[in-house]
């Protein structure tokens, strides 16, 4: 409720958080089609879905300077956008490295334990902004966040060690492993930041 | 959620000659506090720091010189990786064990600890499924 007290629930405002939900879902279905697409040949769909939220990012960042909400409220709102965005990237960074990439054996199951870790936070970012429009408080979602955010840099940190010990043919096949596993480890990070982030905005509606 | 995935994917494992002083070293290494004797199998034993520390330093025993599986408990207490998180912490309360073993059939696939439950049912609150 204190997102409709303090803004008058007009057509720009609404139309804000209409694609700020779009966006993480977004961002939901780019994390679960590259959890599925480890193991398939799915990663162009992830390419798609990260240029479908560039496009909702423009939105929201346009109708927010154009006069929706008010003043105070919109940095962080295109803050939030941009860390969204940024999760985006990562998701896409990951899935680039992998089109070409063969990954060993070893390795292959912490991959898909982190790529699930990944889509739960995403999904839980999302309850959090639906949370957040409905007045309810965040400090549950914000604590699950970070818990999952923990599962994802234990796993971090056995995969590196085991990425060490992986035989590569190339550089560049070198390069291609640890970029790869880099982004995919890094993506929780991100997102744990944009769910502070929401927790800021949450704090500054009171 | 299922057990699956709260549980720690890992099981560490030494060999069924190993002594008490490479169990300790294992665990202290890997941070970790029980480790499974022999293969990742439901009828192997298990060795926990509780083990090491009640059955052979508070007793003056030298660990170099004891086999972990002469200390070990066996069978391990072990549930199946689709069972729930209730059921999962009902048998870790009849058995008064602060972490159960996770079997897909025979072979143990993971290790769910107290922590891992707690943490999960919070997850499911903020979820808006409360299944703890």
């Amino acid at each position: 409720m204190l997102f409709k007290k303090i803004i008058s629930p007009g057509k720009k405002e609404q139309k804000v958080l209409d694609n700020l939900l779009k966006h993480i879902k977004l961002l939901c279905s780019a994390c679960e089609t590259f959890q599925k697409a480890v193991n398939s040949k799915l990663m162009r769909v992830v390419i798609d879905l990260e240029r479908d939220g560039d496009i909702v990012k423009r939105q929201i960042i346009s109708d927010v300077y154009d006069g929706a909400f008010l003043p105070y409220l919109r940095p962080d709102l295109c803050r939030f956008t941009i860390i969204i965005d940024e999760v985006f990237d990562l998701v896409e960074d990951a899935a680039f490295s992998y089109i070409d990439l063969k990954i060993d054996e070893s390795l292959i199951d912490d991959c898909i334990r982190v790529a699930r870790l990944n889509c739960r936070m995403s999904e839980m970012l999302l309850i959090s902004l639906e949370a957040m429009i409905k007045g309810g408080d965040l400090r549950e979602k914000a604590l699950a966040i970070r818990i999952y955010e923990k599962k994802v840099d234990d796993i971090k940190f056995d995969l590196l060690k085991k990425l060490r010990t992986v035989k590569v043919n190339s550089f560049w096949e070198g390069k291609d492993l640890s970029d790869f596993i880099s982004s995919l480890t890094s993506i929780s990070d991100i997102i744990e930041d944009a769910g502070d982030h929401l927790q800021v905005i949450n704090v500054s509606l009171r | 959620m299922n057990i699956e995935e709260s549980m720690t994917a890992n099981v560490e494992c030494i060999d069924t000659d190993s002594s008490v002083y490479d169990a300790i070293e294992r665990m202290v290494d890997k941070r970790i506090r029980s480790l499974i004797i022999g293969p990742p199998d439901i009828n192997s034993g298990v060795i926990t720091a509780r083990d090491v520390v009640f059955k052979v330093l508070a007793r003056g025993i030298s660990p170099k010189d004891t086999k972990a599986s002469e200390i070990a408990s066996k069978p391990v207490v072990c549930i199946d990786k689709n069972a729930g998180l209730i059921e999962a912490a009902t048998k870790m309360e009849e058995s008064n064990v602060a972490r159960i073993f996770v079997s897909d059939g025979k072979k143990l696939v993971g290790v769910l600890s107290m922590i891992d439950v707690m943490e999960s049912s919070l997850i499911l609150r903020a979820r808006g499924t409360h299944a703890v």
